[in-house]
């Protein structure tokens, strides 16, 4: 019996009887079963071996069937196939199982457009919820909330309710909608209120902080953390609305608009009185869900928005303000909000690290711009603050390395400004 | 008069034309011909020397924004368009088999280009297949030590195709200020 839940169906071609049985071997002793050969008729992929006397035949051939099914190429010499998936020979077991993932992934999307799955309806969760413990710190990770992980009951497998969002990726127009890019005016309205903090007042800085942990943030990031390390759909309950956490495809599911969840992203729930949240296995119908496919958002789109919302202009506080910082990678811009001076940001601080004040400083921004963009990269997992403060980093740099000359720099801010018109 | 230019890479169907006409102040100028070889099966029509179109400036400049061809064949042409090029554009169909093979291609490619200039990349049509994803595509960079912005990118939004060149303008200068 095959060690793996749905290996993939290939049909070999181009090859002897005798290397047939060598690949045989490798697929079931070394893959682990990870790719099964069968017949034509019943082939999800197909497999070629270029190098054989009549495998460039085979593959003109298979082209010209207008590629009914994703097909690899195995070669001993590079080859650049259009739109067809390519292994070097001899085989790198990372490689494989790297091109076996990919193809299992066009082999579900092939069959996804071919059928509506089934979907089964999700149990409820029937020993109850449970409550989330705060006790803990958060860190990025040094502590994470903790979450009664244990007594979640009757989780659905992961691969049942994905097979609704492969089906249907193309309705869910949140997750794909454009960015709005806000200048300095239209976010104060966005952010609803931005604490206007004095940044010469030792104490006023050091209360632009706040604690993820004491808002909905902390609970959306905890219950998506224990989503993603138990590859399950998690529901986070509370008095408000259910939000379901879709940890493969990397999504939430949130029935509430932007004012509702701004609203309730700056509620203190530690210190509300009323608010209580637990986790459980997801209980929404699905069929609710289906009837609301607009409400599914990109999870990193999601925690950057709720992010922000509840920095309202402050830094998270376990972020040193007088310690540089630095991204790990951009955000995905175009899916998210664009904070003001968020390109620029972020441009900055790929390259280097800065202090949050540094960065306001030598861009001329408000330092409240800084600790919004800031707090969403945070939540991100994308803000790292080195050990070490050196003289270097604390010196404000706002270019690339690269000389750029004013007459370029005039260049590039006019295609800015006409791009931003 | 200088002429400027940004150049929009990627391979056939990726949306190079598309994203050039959300964003150009002209009708560009296509070079399509029918496809008649394995591009049919992805397009009828291609584009075999380049797309044209341009962005008009406040004081009267303009930014010629070009478009390569997709197919390998016509890569002689790459080096020519990208001489006086401010930076690289490089759009990925994920649909195609296998987008991060693209990906490589095209960085390598243009990589004495990009060296001199810089890189952003957008990955279109990800409403169609969500996988590979943004993250994954930044763990692939990170392999090749490079920290591009990755967008995903309708490329018949304008506004996705701005806010990708505007991250490649502060990806050269993090220093630029629009209101300037």
């Amino acid at each position: 019996m095959s060690k793996h839940k749905k290996p993939l169906k290939a049909v070999l071609h181009g090859m002897d009887a005798r290397l047939q049985r060598n690949m045989l071997l490798y697929f079931q002793n070394v893959c682990e079963d990870a790719l099964v050969v069968v017949s034509d008729a019943e082939a999800e992929i197909d497999m070629v071996d270029i190098d054989s006397s009549e495998g460039q035949n085979i593959l003109k051939q298979l082209q010209s069937e207008d590629f009914n099914r994703p097909l690899v190429v195995l070669s001993r010499n590079e080859v650049d196939l259009d739109n067809i998936l390519f292994i070097l020979k001899p085989i790198s077991l990372k490689k494989v199982l790297s091109t076996f993932d990919r193809l299992r992934f066009l082999v579900d999307r092939q069959k996804s457009k071919k059928e509506i799955t089934q979907i089964p309806v999700e149990k409820k969760a029937t020993n109850g919820n449970i409550l989330l413990n705060l006790k803990d710190k958060v860190s990025d990770s040094k502590s994470v909330l903790e979450i009664r992980t244990d007594i979640v009951a009757k989780e659905v497998p992961s691969e049942d309710n994905n097979a609704l969002i492969d089906n249907d990726e193309i309705k869910k127009v949140s997750k794909h909608k454009t960015a709005q890019q806000l200048n300095e005016n239209r976010f104060a309205s966005f952010i609803g209120m931005m604490m206007d903090i004095d940044f010469n007042d030792e104490a006023q800085l050091a209360d632009s902080s706040y604690s993820p942990r004491d808002y909905y943030q902390g609970y959306v990031l905890a219950t998506f953390k224990v989503a993603k390390t138990k590859g399950r759909v998690l529901q986070l309950n509370s008095s408000w609305k259910p939000l379901l956490i879709f940890p493969r495809s990397n999504e939430v599911w949130l029935d509430a608009d932007d004012q509702q969840l701004r609203a309730f992203s700056s509620v203190e729930l530690n210190k509300a009185t009323g608010v209580k949240l637990s986790v459980s296995a997801a209980s929404t119908e699905l069929q609710d869900i289906k009837q609301k496919l607009e409400c599914f958002y990109d999870m990193d789109a999601f925690i950057w928005k709720l992010a922000i919302w509840t920095s309202r202009g402050r830094y998270p506080e376990i972020i040193d303000v007088k310690r540089p910082v630095f991204l790990l990678r951009w955000p995905n811009f175009t899916r998210s909000i664009i904070t003001p001076h968020a390109l620029r940001m972020t441009a900055l601080l790929v390259h280097e690290p800065k202090t949050m004040l540094s960065i306001a400083e030598g861009l001329r921004i408000k330092p409240q711009y800084v600790f919004a963009f800031i707090s969403g990269a945070y939540a991100l997992g994308l803000v790292r603050q080195p050990m070490k403060t050196t003289k270097e980093e604390d010196e404000v740099v706002v270019s690339r390395p690269v000389a750029i000359s004013a007459k370029k720099k005039g260049l590039l801010s006019r295609i800015l400004s006409r791009l931003r018109s | 008069m200088s002429q400027y230019k940004i150049i929009f890479t990627g391979p056939v169907g990726a949306g190079k034309t598309t994203a050039i006409d959300s964003i150009s102040d002209i009708v560009p100028i296509k070079t399509d011909a029918m496809a008649s070889d394995m591009t049919k099966k992805r397009k009828s029509e291609t584009t075999v020397a380049m797309d044209y179109g341009i962005l008009n400036l406040s004081n009267g400049e303009k930014i010629h924004l070009y478009g390569t061809p997709g197919q390998e064949r016509f890569d002689f042409m790459w080096d020519i368009l990208t001489i006086g090029g401010i930076g690289l554009v490089l759009l990925l169909d994920n649909t195609r088999a296998d987008p991060f093979q693209d990906m490589k291609f095209f960085l390598d490619s243009f990589s004495e280009f990009i060296t001199n200039t810089t890189v952003v990349i957008g990955v279109t049509q990800m409403d169609l297949s969500y996988k590979p994803t943004i993250e994954e595509y930044h763990t692939q960079l990170q392999y090749l030590g490079l920290k591009p912005a990755i967008f995903a990118v309708d490329a018949r939004v304008k506004s996705d195709v701005s806010i990708l060149v505007q991250a490649l303008l502060y990806s050269l200068d993090p220093g630029l200020n629009h209101n300037e």
